[in-house]
């Protein structure tokens, strides 16, 4: 009895790191990490983050950046023509390290899993995996002018540049953490 | 005509706005033998039209009114913010912000998107210049 009643206090203590968000081994004993890989590019940083969060790579599959990087002039409605040398190089750094070359890492894996092999999302915000996690969150705290609009990750996300986007982390501006 | 653009050049040199590094000097030397084929009543450019040009409304690419600045602000020393993204964007104003106006290839890659997204078509060789040179003298 006394026996049980040392180990258990570790016992609890794995339990809640196995919980934990943090990088783990599969059963098929292939690394698997959390998040998303970081965006660690320079040219990619420069040049997409001028505008915008730097979204990770790891956040669409190769198939969703091959066609975005193609039609750069009309981007969402605004013009991000890039030179034909750049823009290749940026098609082929977002291909490389797209969710679907990423399946290492938790969040590529999920979000590449949820959409369909028919569709071609251009935006990380209309993948399904995406809408299922945000679909609960209420408009105001998204049209607040302290975030703008729900591609803002940074606003919310505290880590979203080192790829984490845990619950844990969410800091939503006015409103504080996000309980599920 | 020869004479004559080479007098535009030296000219352009001497009344240099308060002072583009060589590489941006040399663009904006081309961007005035350009005005000047298109309109032969062009001497140099100008801060005031380029004003005009900046703070002006027009139907953009969305579909919406949009000026320069309903991102980059009326005052270009002062960081604003991208109207879409909320994303945040340094100052345009040389005087604060180091960096403006010093690397020609940055140069036109905002000029033709920019113009673009506001006016829906590029901006002629004069709006190109007259834009440069308001932003100088922010």
């Amino acid at each position: 009895m006394k026996k049980v009643l040392l180990v258990l206090p570790f016992l609890l203590i794995g339990a809640v790191v196995a919980m934990a968000d943090h990088d783990d081994h599969g059963h098929d004993g292939s690394k698997k990490l959390s998040g998303v890989a970081v965006a660690n590019n320079a040219v990619y940083q420069k040049e997409c983050g001028s505008c915008h969060f730097a979204y990770q790579p790891g956040l669409l599959p190769k198939r969703s950046w091959a066609k975005m990087m193609n039609t750069l002039d009309d981007h969402f409605g605004d013009d991000a023509s890039l030179d034909p040398k750049t823009t290749n190089y940026l098609k082929n750094y977002l291909v490389n390290n797209s969710s679907d070359n990423s399946l290492e890492y938790k969040r590529s894996k999920k979000i590449t899993a949820s959409i369909a092999s028919n569709q071609i999302p251009l935006r990380i915000t209309k993948t399904p995996y995406f809408m299922h996690k945000h679909n609960d969150i209420p408009k105001k705290m998204i049209t607040q002018k302290e975030v703008g609009n729900i591609g803002n990750c940074i606003a919310c996300h505290t880590t979203a540049e080192k790829g984490i986007y845990s619950e844990r982390d969410i800091k939503i501006p006015n409103y504080g953490g996000w309980d599920d | 005509m020869k004479k004559q653009l080479a007098l535009l050049i030296i000219l352009g040199a001497l009344s240099n706005a308060g002072g583009f590094n060589p590489s941006m000097q040399s663009y904006i030397n081309g961007l005035k033998i350009e005005a000047k084929k298109s309109n032969s009543n062009f001497t140099d450019f100008s801060a005031q039209r380029g004003e005009q040009i900046f703070t002006s409304k027009h139907i953009g690419k969305r579909g919406k009114e949009i000026s320069c600045t309903s991102c980059h602000g009326s005052n270009l020393t002062l960081p604003s913010k991208n109207a879409f993204t909320n994303k945040t964007i340094d100052p345009l104003s040389p005087k604060v912000n180091s960096q403006r106006l010093t690397d020609v290839l940055e140069v036109q890659k905002w000029l033709k998107r920019n113009f673009n997204d506001v006016y829906k078509r590029e901006g002629t060789a004069q709006e190109k210049g007259d834009v440069l040179y308001y932003i100088k003298s922010k």
